[in-house]
């Protein structure tokens, strides 16, 4: 039984300090403001990303550079026997093709996840990750445990406005199907393969409600009705005072003592812009 | 010396009476709304409905007490509009009912036909208002049930003393509802009723009746001819013969020819003697009738009339039409899908906002032009979906839009009760994709009933509401169906209209200004509520509407 290492990048909303009180290594993700390159939370704090996005400069992000998860990987498999490692979802980078490629010439030792996670989901999955390798599993054990429960999450993330989203380009089908005419919330659902137009709300209380609602939905139909069994977080772009009303109000529906606050990784950020309120869960894993 | 029977050609003529009556004074009934808006139609929506039935009954011909009742019932349900005419068309349907399978109205029958229409009437709305029609028909009906029990059989001192009870109850309504006193008026749909029976009472009585106004009915005609043409005729030949009998026919195998002949058709003429017997009957099946009829003898004066030849030629004219229409409907036709949306708007603005939420199919009316069930009925008809959620956005569309998804059997229905287009934009924006009809209309409904409506027109005549005064010709601020405001300056009635809806909940004021609204002067307007709400979102939409100035919706 060898020691193994986890490994994540900062779509998972931890900084890489915060990774490593909890054990896991982080790989910091690239953005890009005008042109210079910013490394998440290492040169440039997400908070501080959201404000510069607010002004209006041009923001672009990138996977990792193939360098920097090599050089991660080789100086911790001087003292681990393998790695998981585990990229923001396939669906939505190609940081898993690539990192798909750059481990066949580490074939045992390092096993590449692909389980559709991003953000707070992302981030479970690397603790469920440690879980798992302190019950004795191995690297390909894990990989399957967590590519298994890939669908067992769902993020919903209630828009301020539309503009990020039309100027992203990116989610232009979701962007189309929500209209024009009236200002409108849009609410999406990150799930799987999935980003997509979940419903629409004239105003914010109206689209926190139908957030709360479809977790609650997702809480009795999918994950067997019991709090107990799920880990639940609300997160947020730039708006941490809106997130503690909404903690709140979550609470009030699901009974749920401790629910923590994070920020939404800028990778989602370029396309939804700040003011947004998002709530996430996964299954627990035992 | 009374009378104590009512035969079906007369029930014909006293309908035709009563909605000819009706649809003269609709006018003046329409005048009798509570709220002095320029849209008054509890009259207009009577009318329409009872004309449908008056078309159908009109198609008769020397018909039978069952099919005078069923174009009744029939014709009153697919043109009900408004809510007055909605329960109107469940008092006939109700009237009907205790007709079926009678030959002649008498005293038992007119006792029976009032309470069932009553009863039917007052199922057909979820909470029952009292001082409306409803409780003037349940005055008619007791009165009825009154004069039976005391073993009165003139049916001329029924219909005399059912007006006479319906009339001092309509002339109460105003002590059972505040706002009708207020208003200074009765209950417009009770009053409707009455018109209708005093129609009816001026046939009874023998009185010459105008009927101009039922042939100039294009809509009621339109509707009944198709569902005429197919029911009325239910048998196609006319077959009469005499059988010149070999031996006298016992009474027995007199009887069991009838039944026969009773097996397969109707309008029997049996009349045998010693020699020969004559017999009349309408059949699809003349050729059998005249087998059986062989076993007793040989035939004599055989005569078989299609009785459907003319008919025929309209059902194949309108076949061909409707195959046309179809066929249009179906290039058109969009990818069949889960969940629909039929929403009710008038206005071009108000009619594109629906259709971007999503809405598949816009009728055209609102405030000023309720559409009928039939019209909701095809606008449902024409949205390829499993599941239709309709959305009234009036009052006084409601019940129609419910008594179309009770009518229609290949869709499942959801009507939502939204009571203004602010409710029905609200409701529609609200729907999720992935959840069933049921957890959407639940939610859909929590968020409707969260918006505040404002609706701003102008006042038709004096009068007094809600402890407001008004002249004609003051603008209106009608909040949720309160008066909220009155005044000569528009933007001053809007803002304190607007004043008593937003509180520390509010977060968007949304206005849609109507077709009279110029867009600089509704900006004008906007400015203005952005200034006294700050911290509030306002937005403007071209709404297009009639009728209404602004309509405005706080949420």
């Amino acid at each position: 039984m060898g020691k193994i290492a986890v490994v994540t990048d900062t779509n998972c909303g931890l900084t890489p300090e915060q990774g490593l009180k909890m054990g896991v290594h982080i790989i910091p993700m690239p953005f890009y403001i005008n042109d210079t390159e910013y490394l998440e939370s290492v040169d440039m704090s997400i908070a501080d990303f959201y404000k510069r996005e607010k002004e209006g400069v041009d923001v672009h992000t990138s996977q990792a550079s193939p360098a920097s998860v090599l050089e991660k990987w080789d100086e911790l498999l001087e003292n681990h026997d393998q790695i998981v490692h585990i990229p923001m979802s396939s669906a939505l980078s190609s940081s898993y093709d690539t990192a798909m490629m750059l481990s066949n010439d580490y074939e045992g030792r390092v096993f590449v996840v692909d389980n559709k996670r991003i953000s707070i989901t992302q981030m479970q999955s690397a603790i469920d990750a440690m879980y798992l390798a302190g019950q004795g599993l191995d690297g390909a054990q894990i990989r399957e445990r967590l590519e298994a429960g890939a669908l067992d999450c769902s993020i919903y993330i209630m828009l301020d406005t539309l503009t990020y989203l039309k100027k992203g380009g990116r989610i232009t089908p979701t962007a189309a199907a929500l209209g024009n005419l009236l200002r409108l919330k849009p609410v999406l659902q990150i799930q799987g393969e999935k980003l997509d137009a979940f419903a629409k709300a004239r105003t914010s209380q109206a689209g926190k409600s139908i957030m709360i609602n479809a977790i609650k939905k997702d809480i009795d139909e999918r994950f067997g009705g019991d709090a107990d069994n799920i880990n639940l977080w609300v997160v947020h772009s730039d708006n941490l005072e809106e997130c503690e009303k909404f903690r709140e109000e979550v609470k009030e529906v699901i009974p749920i003592e401790n629910i923590d606050i994070y920020e939404l990784p800028c990778s989602i950020g370029v396309h939804i812009g700040p003011g947004s309120l998002a709530v996430g869960i996964t299954k627990k894993v035992k | 010396m009374g009378c104590t029977t009512i035969d079906a050609s007369k029930v014909a003529a006293m309908f035709l009476a009563g909605a000819a009556n009706l649809d003269a004074k609709k006018e003046w009934i329409n005048e009798l709304n509570v709220f002095p808006v320029p849209d008054g139609d509890t009259g207009t929506n009577m009318s329409m409905t009872i004309m449908s039935a008056a078309g159908a009954v009109a198609a008769l011909n020397d018909p039978t007490l069952d099919e005078v009742a069923k174009a009744i019932s029939t014709g009153s349900l697919r043109g009900a509009r408004g809510n007055s005419g909605v329960i109107l068309s469940q008092l006939f349907r109700g009237f009907a009912k205790a007709c079926e399978g009678k030959k002649t109205v008498n005293a038992e029958i007119m006792a029976d036909a009032f309470d069932k229409a009553v009863e039917t009437a007052y199922k057909a709305v979820m909470k029952p208002k009292e001082g409306t029609i409803l409780t003037v028909a349940k005055a008619g009906a007791d009165k009825c049930r009154e004069l039976y029990s005391l073993g009165e059989e003139d049916l001329e001192v029924y219909i005399d003393e059912i007006i006479a009870a319906e009339e001092k109850m309509l002339a109460r309504t105003p002590e059972m509802l505040p706002v009708l006193k207020e208003a200074g008026v009765v209950d417009s749909g009770g009053q409707g009723l009455v018109v209708v029976l005093q129609g009816l009472r001026d046939a009874f009585q023998g009185k010459t009746i105008d009927y101009k106004a039922i042939e100039a009915a294009p809509t009621a005609k339109k509707i009944d001819a198709a569902a005429l043409l197919d029911s009325d005729i239910k048998f196609g030949y006319c077959t009469e013969f005499i059988i010149m009998l070999t031996s006298p026919i016992s009474l027995e195998k007199e009887q069991g020819f009838r039944t026969y002949l009773e097996s397969i058709g109707d309008s029997i003429v049996l009349v045998a003697d010693d020699e020969l017997i004559k017999v009349h009957v309408h059949t699809n099946e003349p050729g059998n009738a005249i087998q059986k009829a062989l076993t007793f003898g040989p035939l004599s004066n055989m005569k078989i009339d299609n009785m459907r030849l003319e008919h025929h030629e309209n059902v194949i004219k309108m076949s061909e039409a409707q195959a046309a229409e179809q066929k249009k409907a179906n290039e058109k036709k969009m990818p069949h899908k889960e969940t629909g949306f039929v929403a009710v708007a008038a206005g071009a603005g108000l009619a594109n906002i629906f259709r971007e939420l999503g809405a598949d199919y816009v009728i055209e009316g609102g405030q000023t032009m309720n559409p009928s069930t039939e019209d909701i009925l095809d606008a449902i008809d024409k949205v390829n979906a499993d599941t239709v959620f309709v959305l009234p956005n009036n009052k006084n569309i409601y019940l129609a839009a419910n008594q179309a998804g009770q009518l229609c059997e290949d869709k499942k229905i959801v009507v939502l009760k939204t009571n203004t287009i602010p409710q029905g934009i609200t409701a529609l924006i609200n729907y999720v994709p992935n959840m069933s009809a049921e957890e959407n209309a639940e939610a859909m409904e929590i968020e409707f009933t969260r918006v505040k409506t404002g609706e701003v027109t102008y006042a038709v005549r004096d009068t007094s509401i809600d402890g407001h005064e008004i002249h004609q010709g003051d603008y209106m601020g009608i909040g949720d169906g309160k008066m909220k405001a009155v005044g000569k300056d528009m933007e001053e009635v809007i803002l304190k209209m607007l004043e008593s809806q937003v509180d520390e909940e509010s977060a968007l004021i949304s206005i849609y200004y109507g077709e009279e609204i110029s867009e600089d002067k509704a900006e004008e307007l906007r400015q203005s509520v952005e200034k006294l709400y700050p911290d509030l979102d306002v937005e403007l939409q071209d709404g297009g509407q009639p009728v209404y100035y602004y309509i405005t919706s706080v949420e």
